[in-house]
């Protein structure tokens, strides 16, 4: 007698709780769970951190404690980190002899549109300087006392650089041993030429190409002698005109954070 | 006892669903059913089974259908073998924690746990045996 009945309660039970675990699974049960879960959760609230208080249960408040300070801590650090990358561009900026620290403006990159790492290469940054701070179109942006590129747009207080290697960027240089007289071209993909140099002129590899310097009376533009980058390969073809060769930035762009923007050369 | 039994079994929903993963509510359940062996158990397995499920955001009676099958294997038992013992109840603690945590998906530690849940086992069944026999068997 007794058995039967276990085996009628264990039935009854079971199908029910099969028919509440069909009904939730496919979200019948779903307003009623969250109802509940409404008038529960404050009790469930209350009974883990009443737990949590009782010492020897209380090891996830701890940490959570060292969590938070970790978090603090790391925050810390990467400021540490920034103040310290911001001192030596500064110093070494500052004791670069061309061009003038006088006339320098530091601005922090805070933008690479188009840029993904292992992907692309940087063509354009967005720097935090604009006209507030006396940043026009034209300027050149350096870092030590290496070209990075110019700034093509300016709002207030932001302004869009285009760097030396885009499609865009043109200017005429020379060559540091030689002299050879030329025109620098980006041509996109974080590569540089230098073309258009005559045949009698000598172009050497690891040769530096250095700008020509083309500040107008503005007072923008790109100053002389700023080093823009060295010669890797040369290409010469005597029934060509011009002779040309690749340049390599000595500066990686992948991973500025802080340039100059030169605002006044003289 | 049932008085006494639902406390066991309201301290046991919350400390499963707010510190630990021992499986509190099956043991309590399993060792009330071993001592009392009262058909009351499956109501109790089924209510505090969706408790469970609703306080942990399970599936609603996943849990409940687990202690009622597990409750009845045990009763089922009772006319081969006897169930009111030590030996009884640590096999039947580790082997049912071990499945309800794997039916969990609780991975961490697990045989720890069992193991665990038998020694608590054990003494949840030494308690409930002494606090039942003053007052009688209650069916």
């Amino acid at each position: 007698m007794q058995k039967r009945s276990s085996v009628s309660y264990f039935l009854v039970f079971l199908i029910l709780s099969l028919l509440i675990l069909s009904a939730s699974k496919i979200g019948l049960l779903n307003p009623l769970d969250s109802f509940l879960k409404d008038i529960l959760s404050p009790v469930q609230a209350f009974t883990y951190q009443t737990f949590a208080k009782i010492s020897g249960f209380d090891q996830n408040a701890q940490i959570k404690a060292l969590k938070t300070q970790n978090l603090a801590l790391t925050q810390q650090l990467i400021d540490q980190n920034k103040l310290i990358g911001d001192n030596k561009a500064l110093r070494d900026q500052f004791q670069t002899a061309s061009p003038k620290s006088s006339g320098l403006i530091p601005a922090d990159v805070v933008g690479a549109p188009g840029f993904i790492p292992g992907l692309s290469v940087p063509e354009i940054l967005i720097l935090d300087r604009g006209v507030n701070d006396g940043v026009k179109t034209g300027d050149a942006v350096v870092y030590e006392n290496n070209l990075i590129g110019g700034i093509t747009q300016v709002t207030a207080n932001l302004s869009m650089m285009t760097l030396l290697t885009n499609s865009s960027s043109l200017f005429t240089a020379k060559t540091l041993e030689t002299g050879a007289q030329g025109v620098v071209k980006g041509q996109g993909g974080g590569e540089v030429v230098l073309d258009n140099v005559v045949l009698s002129d000598s172009l050497k590899k690891d040769d530096l190409v250095l700008t020509n310097g083309n500040v107008n009376l503005q007072n923008s533009g790109f100053p002389p002698d700023l080093t823009v980058g060295k010669i890797i390969s040369i290409s010469k073809n005597p029934s060509d005109l011009f002779q040309k060769a690749d340049i390599q930035p000595l500066v990686s762009f992948n991973n500025l954070k802080k340039v100059f923007v030169v605002v006044n050369y003289r | 006892m049932k008085f006494l039994a639902i406390i066991l079994l309201l301290l046991a929903l919350i400390l499963e669903v707010s510190l630990t993963t021992i499986p509190f509510i099956f043991l309590v359940l399993l060792c009330l059913t071993v001592v009392l062996r009262a058909n009351w158990l499956f109501i109790a397995a089924f209510i505090f089974g969706l408790l469970f499920d609703l306080l942990s955001f399970k599936a609603l009676g996943i849990s409940s259908s687990f202690f009622v099958i597990f409750l009845f294997l045990v009763l089922l038992y009772q006319s081969k073998f006897e169930i009111t013992t030590g030996y009884f109840v640590l096999v039947t603690s580790f082997s049912g924690s071990l499945l309800f945590l794997f039916l969990q998906g609780y991975t961490n530690a697990i045989i720890l746990q069992t193991i665990l849940s038998v020694v608590i086992g054990l003494l949840l069944f030494k308690l409930i045996q002494k606090l039942n026999k003053p007052l009688g068997v209650s069916a």
